[in-house]
This record gives structure tokens, sequence and C-alpha cells, in this order.
């Protein structure tokens, strides 16, 4: 990086206690070719057209996501090492450990999941009905995720409470005021070597870990067995590998469909025209719950480094680079989308970047949020439940999760 | 008459995403023993619905196949 234009903030967490930065966004956008963002002792560059987030992730041997890290910041080595998931890994590491756990995530076998999932939001829904409303986050876009990776996981549904509570303190550890005092939960290790820097991440890793010992001596048909057992052709993981694969299904399986599922019912609060409509149709088509992702952007950007010297857009980028690829911005891209910041359901191609940008680290859990979110609203519709929203929502200061923390909706 | 284009498959890029199954399921299967795609039909389209396949393959295991005549001049025969 030399003397490029200055992008406006778009990183203090503040800012995203009101949302996304949309205007800084748009300027940044505007701009002929890339900005660069000054951030701590260096910067990044600001990937924020839909076309060159395209070209990021297409590019993964040019854009590495095992240098340095994918989030803004760089880990020390050693921390690298031990933080080092499925997300911050290049091929052909990243591609034997994929292969270990997609087989379950395919289109075809997330839908033996419906009627499990189906069940779970047909009691969520009724109690929330009944009580005629309350915190939606809590009562229904937090547990639903939870519930349904828990089973495909194989976790006792006894222990999901505990992993809903972990869970939540890993969503503060994206916010700059995380509450836990280090040794919380038992954590001796240095916070450095933990997902998020949290203590509840050292609890995560210990539950996989006697999870997976269990499974290893009583094997049962679930996903933890199939990652202690896999030992075929050298595809075996080690044990780094394996606590830090069950994190990421645990956190990302919840937390991203759970802000999905927060910020869809704000849309269809805000827009309540766009519900009347998928009641008027009767059925919740596909484009309805791409246009809920698409709005949604529940994961804000993710990181590359650049492994040559190129360009993007026109800019020149150094081997050694930060590209920071803003699916928030990209989402609502002009040159892509007609009326970026209308919620219509009825858009008929949308090309959004919710599961990122269409590179090797495609969200792996696509397909199941995809039908989490379509039978959740199914059954709001087969209940007519239009939702009317209370108050503002309570916004995680993350400049990485779009995350509600709460948000009061009533039953209309 | 409409451009075909031959598909191939690289196995070794191959995540196991599934969208291929999705999109073509005639075509593309992932075997549920590996986790990666295989090909299970005439892997032959219209050229723009094969380009469109292989943009939206993940990792870039789907390729227009450039050892055969890229563009046939006819479907070939189907059994």
């Amino acid at each position: 990086m030399t003397s490029a234009a200055t992008s406006p903030d778009i990183v203090s967490p503040a800012i995203y206690l009101e949302g996304i930065p949309h205007r800084q966004f748009s300027e940044i956008m505007a701009h002929p070719g890339l900005l660069w963002h000054p951030y701590q002792d260096g910067g990044f560059w600001v990937v924020s057209r839909h076309s060159d987030v395209k070209a990021v992730s297409k590019q993964p041997k040019l854009f590495s996501s095992a240098v340095g890290h994918t989030n803004l910041w760089d880990l020390e080595a050693d921390a690298l090492e031990a933080r080092r998931s499925i997300i911050d890994t290049d091929a052909p590491d990243h591609t034997r450990i994929r292969r270990l756990v997609s087989k379950v995530f395919t289109p075809r076998n997330i839908n033996l999941w419906e009627n499990v999932t189906r069940e779970i939001a047909c009691e969520l829904l009724d109690d929330f009905q009944r009580e005629g409303g309350g915190d939606w986050v809590n009562k229904v876009a937090a547990p639903l995720p939870i519930r349904v990776i828990l089973s495909i996981l194989g976790v006792p549904v006894s222990d999901a409470d505990y992993l809903v509570e972990l869970s939540n303190y890993l969503v503060e550890g994206t916010t700059d005021k995380p509450t836990l005092a280090p040794d919380a939960f038992g954590n001796t290790t240095d916070l450095r070597l933990l997902p998020f820097r949290s203590p509840a991440s050292h609890a995560l890793f210990e539950y996989g870990e006697q999870l997976g010992l269990k499974r290893k001596s009583d094997p049962k048909e679930d996903v933890v067995t199939q990652l202690v057992m896999a030992e075929e052709d050298g595809n075996r993981l080690s044990a780094a590998e394996y606590r830090n694969l069950f994190h990421v299904l645990v956190f990302a399986g919840n937390e991203t469909t759970r802000t999905a599922i927060a910020h869809g019912a704000m849309a269809f609060a805000e827009f309540p025209d766009q519900w009347k409509r998928l009641e008027n149709d009767g059925e919740i088509g596909a484009p309805a719950v791409e246009e809920l992702l698409r709005w949604a952007t529940p994961v804000l950007h993710m990181r590359r480094t650049a492994t040559a010297d190129t360009e993007l857009s026109g800019t020149p980028v150094s081997q050694g680079d930060k590209v920071v690829m803003w699916y928030s911005a990209a989402n609502r891209d002009p040159a892509v989308y007609e009326h970026p910041f209308d919620f219509d359901v009825s858009r008929e191609t949308n090309s959004h970047f919710s599961f990122g940008g269409g590179g090797p680290h495609f969200c792996l859990g696509a397909f199941l949020a995809r039908m989490e979110i379509r039978i959740l609203l199914e059954e709001m519709l087969n209940r007519k439940m239009a939702l009317r929203q209370v108050g503002a929502a309570t916004r995680v200061a993350s400049n990485f999760i779009h995350g509600i923390l709460s948000v009061e909706m009533e039953v209309a | 008459m409409t451009d075909q284009t031959r598909l191939g498959l690289d196995i070794s890029r191959c995540v196991g995403v599934g969208q291929c199954e999705l999109l073509e399921p005639d075509l593309f299967r992932i075997d549920d023993d590996t986790g990666t795609a295989t090909i299970v039909g005439e892997p032959v389209l219209p050229s723009q619905r094969a380009e469109a396949i292989v943009d939206q393959c993940p990792s870039g295991a789907i390729q227009i196949d450039t050892n055969i005549n890229p563009t046939l001049a006819k479907p070939p025969d189907t059994d």
C-alpha cells in the first residue's frame, strides 16, 4: 500500500450499535478502485463491490485464508496455530477437513432434518403465540438453530442450555466489552490462544473433547462419532483440528442463523406489505428466503491476505496486504441490486454473499440455514402470525457479526 | 441450435458443497462415502447453463472440459 485514498471509518464497534454504516459503504463503493482503511499499526484494503468480493473469494491461492488470520488483525504464530479452524486454512488442509463434514450438509442430506426442524419450530412458535410475544431472539431465533445443530452433531438435548450459554458469551467476545473473567469456566489457557479470546471457547473445547471421548468408546449415528472415527487415508483430524472444528460447528451453526432469523422478523415487521405478499401467495418460495438472507448479512466481513502482487478494480495490491471483503456492502451494491435498500421478497435473481463470496469457503451450513428459515416462515404462515416490533432492537457492538441481542415482538 | 459445452471435474479441488447436485441432479451427485462430487450423467449442457454451473461451483472443481471439443455441433446421442 502506498498513497491510496483513505476510507471513512467502518470498524469502530460503536458505529454498529446503530446498524451497518451503509452511508459510508456507499461512499466507498462510489470511489473508483479500492480505498485503504487504517487499522491498528497497519490497515487493509476495503473490498466492497459485489464483483470484487467475488474475485477475491474465487482466487483462494492468490488471496489466502491461512496467512495471518481471517479477522482484521493478525494473530501471533502460536495463537494462529492454536486457533486455526476450517475457516483459517487453505487447500489441501481445508479440502481434507471440509470433506469430513461436507456430506452431512449437502442439500440432499439436509432435507433429512426437515421433520426435526419443523417439530422444534412448531413448539417455539406455539409458545411464542400463546404468550402473545416476547423477546424474539431469546424465544425463537436463538433456540431453533442451536437445537437443530445439536441434534445433527449428536449433543444430548439436556446439554443444549449450557451450549447456548457458551455461545452467548462467544457473541459477546466479538465486541470490545466482554464481561467474562479470564478464569471463567475453570479456564487456565492464555486468552490469546482461544477463539474470540473468550474463556467460553475453552469450555466449548473441553465439552467437545469429552463428547469425542464418549463417542469413541460408544459410537452413535452422529457427526461427532464420524469425526472422531475418521482415520482412513490419513484423513484423521489432529486434536487441535477436532476441537476447532467442533467449535466452529457449534458457533457458526447457531449464531449466524439466529442473526438471520432476528433480522428477518424485524424486516417483516418494518415492511408488513412483504409479509402480506407471502400470505397471499400462501407459500414460502426460495426468493423470500434469499432476500431475508441478503437483508440480514449475518457475517459482515472476512479477510484474506494477498500471496503475490496483484490488482483489484485497478488498484495495485501488494503481497502481504490484508484484503477485507465486506459482504454487508456487496449485498447492497446498486450495480447488482435494483433498489438495494428495499426489502423485496420477490427478487428473482439474488446472488447475495451472506454465505460468502462463492469460493471454497462457501458456508458449510448454507443449505441448513436456508431450510431452517424456510420452515420457520412456513410455520409462521400456517399460524397467520404477523409480528409487530415493540421498541428498538439491542444490537451487538461488533464490526464482524451483525448480531441482535434482543428484540421485542408482539403477535399482531 | 444452441452451443453445447462439456463439463469436467477436477476432483482434487472438490469440497463437497453439493451445489452441482442441487442444480443438475441428473449430472452430478455427491458420493456419501467420499464426500465429493461424481459425474453420473453425460455432462453436456447448453453453453450458458454450463458456464453458470462452473460459476456456482465454490471450489472450482467443475470446469469447462477443454480436452474435448467444447462446442459440439450437436448434442451427443442419449440412450
